[in-house]
């Protein structure tokens, strides 16, 4: 063995190193998806073997309005999420840049949003924004009307928004910030030599920068608008009138309330290229080769 | 040294991955000279089996039993659908509603209970004879209903003295009359007619009025929706009038309403005495209870929802005959009826509480459980479907959710739905 051992070369500790990796992925992303792949295109309901359905699943999927208006409640909530989360986080980290003493703590109060437990800030969300809650109730007092955060179909969808812009802001910002910080200084010295003015600083300078930056915040806003789950599903339960139901609320209903994991795996497959397709489209786009000459 | 320090430490992990992975295939095979027993995670259920378990054992009738809380977090059906997909199900499993034995015996993962011997048997002496149609699927009982707990209103006692003179609303009109001066006087709500968001909400609110209102008659069959008529419409015209006039809120999300008083009525099921007795006690002080409103007479008896749980055996069971024998002594047996509804507080499933002279004891120290044992009766569980989320989930987003954010007439909300129902019940086919 302890011959074995001495044998391996280095570049071979690499590859075994790597092999842990791609044996990781194997076993908990590549076998999901190819039985993933193999169920959308059968009929099976937990029993028995899976049989080969051709495209009647997708024919299902089609037909079924909970999953496209799903899927059309994620344009609705990434058109509210994607400019709060981005105006946020980009706030956060030049503030942070600004801050003199206690940057690490700072930065640590918005994380604790980020690690908090989704279902327990829910629940407190779901109590202080309900009709009969404390803000209500104060607002009542105040004004004599109740706002409707969770009944009016556009105020849920921003009630969401807020919540899930509070869970990520910090953890954008941190990306945002760690761009800024890779911005040579000599560029802003020679803008101020200019009198360039800060607004053309900031479109010429610093946001171009941190172009890598932005298109990781971006791809991540993408990613949790097809994927958010629990705040929808605790504090509003998809509705009102369904219009906060979204695709994983769908998917996760028709695999296990349903009993149809076909269909609910032909759902997932469709949201996993659209979202796919989105990213794909926003690098191709937005994305920039940022060099400094 | 450290490059010797990686391969060693990969070589180590490999081994143990490999060997952890190769654990799998040991799993010993299921005892078949014990009933395997879930039954439903809380304190109340669990007493109660504690005890029945134990004297089933001691008695050496049958097979002995073992038994666990259903092991969950959350959900009780996902948890048994894992089971049954990873093979680790018991033989007999409590706590499965209706829509949810239909899902399995369709999956022919039940046993069907009314081919088992005994069972005329056991129907006859739990006196379920009428209890019992509604679980039939196809011809079959495959899940025997453990409890049937009715729906019925609390009011609280202090503004129904201040503003209704004492007396129970049991009309469409009463609620109207005590909601305007509740209202007008301290700006709360007369009475909760949205029970929430979830598709199983509907349960207790257009379900069980419309129950009320059309003397129990199902709101789906044979594959189609049947609540778009006169009582559907009566049921959705008084939702609507509620939200036009602003007598009810839109959600209660912030606590429970009865007991800041924000709202002088809601629909509760006798499980929730306990709760109230352990953590509100003062406010069950305060509370009287009520039928589910309809337009019937005052002294009319109508019809409620009935949240009602089943017992089922599994047809991967290699002791299903044996398993019945057990069941069959639980549930035939007056003294553990008797037994369950102490620890529980929820009514056993059969029509002769309120006669037999077993029960009459408890009913007469418990006078609130005792109103909901008179409806036990008139009590329907939900529509038998498979297509149960879906069929509710239109209820909610077609029906009821228009007439609560107010963007549909009645009519046209009940037209809506029922065409809807239909759709997705085709679809689903």
């Amino acid at each position: 063995m302890r011959r074995f051992i001495g044998r391996i070369s280095e570049t071979q500790v690499g590859a075994l190193l790597a092999l842990s990796y791609l044996l990781f992925s194997a076993v908990f992303w590549a076998y999901p998806f190819i039985w993933l792949t193999i169920l959308s295109f059968s009929d099976w309901r937990y029993f028995g073997a899976p049989r080969f359905s051709g495209l009647h699943n997708l024919l299902v999927v089609l037909r079924d309005p909970d999953f496209w208006g799903g899927l059309w409640n994620v344009i609705r909530f990434f058109s509210i999420y994607f400019p709060i989360a981005f105006a946020g986080s980009l706030g956060f980290a030049f503030g942070l840049k600004h801050v003199g003493r206690g940057k690490a703590f700072i930065a640590l109060c918005f994380l604790l949003a980020n690690i908090s437990s989704g279902v327990a800030f829910s629940l407190v969300f779901t109590k202080l924004f309900s009709s009969t809650g404390p803000i209500n109730n104060m607002v009542f007092s105040c004004f004599g009307f109740r706002i409707p955060w969770m009944s009016d179909p556009t105020l849920a969808m921003l009630a969401i928004a807020l919540v899930v812009a509070w869970k990520f802001v910090g953890y954008y910002g941190l990306i945002i910030y760690s761009g800024l910080q890779t911005i040579p200084r000599d560029l802003y010295d020679a803008a101020l030599l200019d009198s360039t003015p800060p607004l053309k600083r900031l479109f010429r300078i610093t946001l171009p920068m941190i172009n890598a930056q932005l298109i990781m915040v971006m791809v991540f806003t993408i990613l949790v608008s097809f994927g958010i789950f629990t705040e929808p599903y605790l504090i509003t339960g998809g509705g009102p009138l369904g219009r906060t139901n979204t695709p994983m609320m769908v998917i996760y209903e028709t695999a296990f309330r349903r009993l149809q994991p076909g269909h609910a795996a032909m759902m997932s497959v469709i949201v996993a290229t659209a979202s796919y397709l989105l990213i794909r489209i926003t690098r191709k786009l937005l994305e920039r080769d940022v060099k400094l000459a | 040294m450290v490059l010797r320090a990686i391969r060693s430490l990969w070589l180590a992990g490999s081994i143990v991955l490999l060997t952890s992975c190769s654990g799998g295939h040991n799993r010993s095979p299921p005892d078949s000279q014990v009933i395997r027993l879930w039954v439903g995670p809380n304190e109340a259920e669990e007493s109660f089996w504690k005890v029945a378990v134990v004297q089933w054992n001691a008695s050496g009738q049958g097979l002995p039993v073992s038994f666990t809380t259903i092991p969950t977090s959350g959900n009780s059906e996902d948890t048994v659908l894992s089971a049954l997909v990873a093979q680790t199900e018991p033989d007999v499993s409590t706590n499965v509603f209706s829509g949810f034995a239909m899902q399995l015996a369709n999956l022919q993962q039940l046993e069907p209970l009314s081919s088992m011997p005994g069972y005329a048997d056991l129907i006859e002496r739990r006196h379920m004879t009428k209890l019992i149609r509604n679980w039939q699927m196809n011809g079959n009982v495959y899940a025997i209903p453990l409890y049937s707990n009715p729906a019925l209103i609390w009011w609280r006692a202090d503004v129904l003295a201040k503003y209704a003179n004492h007396q129970v609303p049991r009309t469409y009109e009463d609620v109207y009359q005590l909601s305007e001066r509740y209202a007008a006087a301290e700006h709360h709500y007369g009475f909760q007619v949205f029970a929430g968001r979830g598709w199983e909400d509907r349960w207790f609110d257009f379900i069980a009025f419309y129950y009320a209102a059309s003397n129990g008659r199902a709101y789906i069959e044979n594959g189609k929706a049947t609540y778009d008529n006169a009582a559907g419409l009566k049921v959705a015209a008084f939702m609507d009038r509620m939200y036009k006039q602003g007598w009810t809120a839109a959600d209660f999300d912030a606590g429970d309403p009865l007991v800041s008083g924000m709202t002088a009525g809601a629909v509760h099921g006798p499980w929730d005495l306990g709760t109230f007795q352990r953590l509100y006690p003062e406010t069950l002080k305060n509370i009287v209870i009520g039928p589910i409103i309809s337009d019937f007479g005052p002294e009319a008896h109508r019809a409620t929802f009935a949240d009602s749980k089943g017992i089922v055996i599994f047809r991967s069971s290699k002791v299903a005959k044996e398993a019945f024998a057990f069941v069959s002594w639980v549930l035939g047996n007056e003294q553990l009826n008797l037994l369950w509804l102490q620890k529980t507080g929820m009514l056993p499933a059969r029509d002769d509480l309120l006669r037999n002279p077993v029960f009459a004891d408890f009913f007469a120290t418990h006078p609130e459980v005792r109103v909901y044992a008179t409806y036990v009766d008139v009590a329907t569980p939900p529509a038998l479907n498979e297509n149960t989320i879906d069929i509710q989930k239109v209820m909610t987003q077609e029906l009821v959710g228009p007439l609560v954010y107010r963007t549909k007439a009645p009519q046209a909300a009940l037209d809506d739905a029922a065409a809807q129902t239909d759709k997705i019940l085709r679809i689903r086919q």
